[in-house]
């Protein structure tokens, strides 16, 4: 009994390569799916995923980053956005370094829609990460 | 009306990704996106509707 429970802890236990297909899939958005041959849902999801970002910047919408200027609750206030934000994975930090996508425009009427496409997709990239991470690992078809 | 096209282009961005991450065969996963996105619309416009009679000022 013992050996069979080891057996099949054994089938689920993750293999190493689902981890290098997650990180890729966050690192460029698609690229998780392109890694595993499924072309034309890496080109769908990870599209997806690039619109929106540029979308996002064409609306005037900006990053966020935590700076040593905020204290207490103003971190928290920058931090919780700026996770959704790094979920679009290379992309932020080319901008970062860059040093574009991250000043407020307040005064286009399309800034607050520019935030919100930039948010989401960091987080739907996310959800594509888990995506190419779960076909990898053979959790999902 | 840029405003509705860019909620119709954000609807259909997220319905993408949420069909293709759903379970089921193909299908299921286009009929699933396309009730994400029309549920989106029709949200967006009830919401609009609603906030449109409550007076802000």
């Amino acid at each position: 009994m013992v050996a069979n429970r080891v057996e099949k802890d054994r089938d689920m236990s993750t293999p190493g390569h689902a981890w290098l297909v997650g990180l890729m899939a966050w690192a460029i958005p698609g690229a998780g799916h392109f890694m595993q041959g499924r072309w034309l849902r890496g080109a769908l999801a990870g599209g997806a995923v690039w619109v929106m970002f540029f979308v996002g910047l064409w609306l005037g919408g900006h990053m966020y980053a935590v700076s040593g200027g905020q204290q207490g609750f103003g971190t928290l206030l920058q931090l919780l956005p700026m996770i959704a934000n790094v979920g679009v994975g290379l992309p932020y930090f080319v901008c970062w370094l860059a040093n574009a996508g991250f000043a407020e425009h307040a005064q286009i009427v399309t800034y607050e829609s520019g935030n919100t496409f930039l948010l989401v997709a960091g987080l739907l990239n996310y959800l594509v990460m888990l995506d190419a991470f779960d076909i990898a690992a053979g959790r999902k078809k | 009306m840029r405003h509705l096209l860019w909620m119709a282009v954000f609807a259909a961005l997220t319905a993408v990704v949420f069909g293709i991450a759903a379970k089921g065969d193909d299908r299921q996963k286009l009929i699933y996106g396309l009730k994400v996105f029309a549920e989106f619309i029709a949200v967006a416009f009830l919401l609009g509707w609603i906030l449109y009679f409550i007076p802000f000022r």
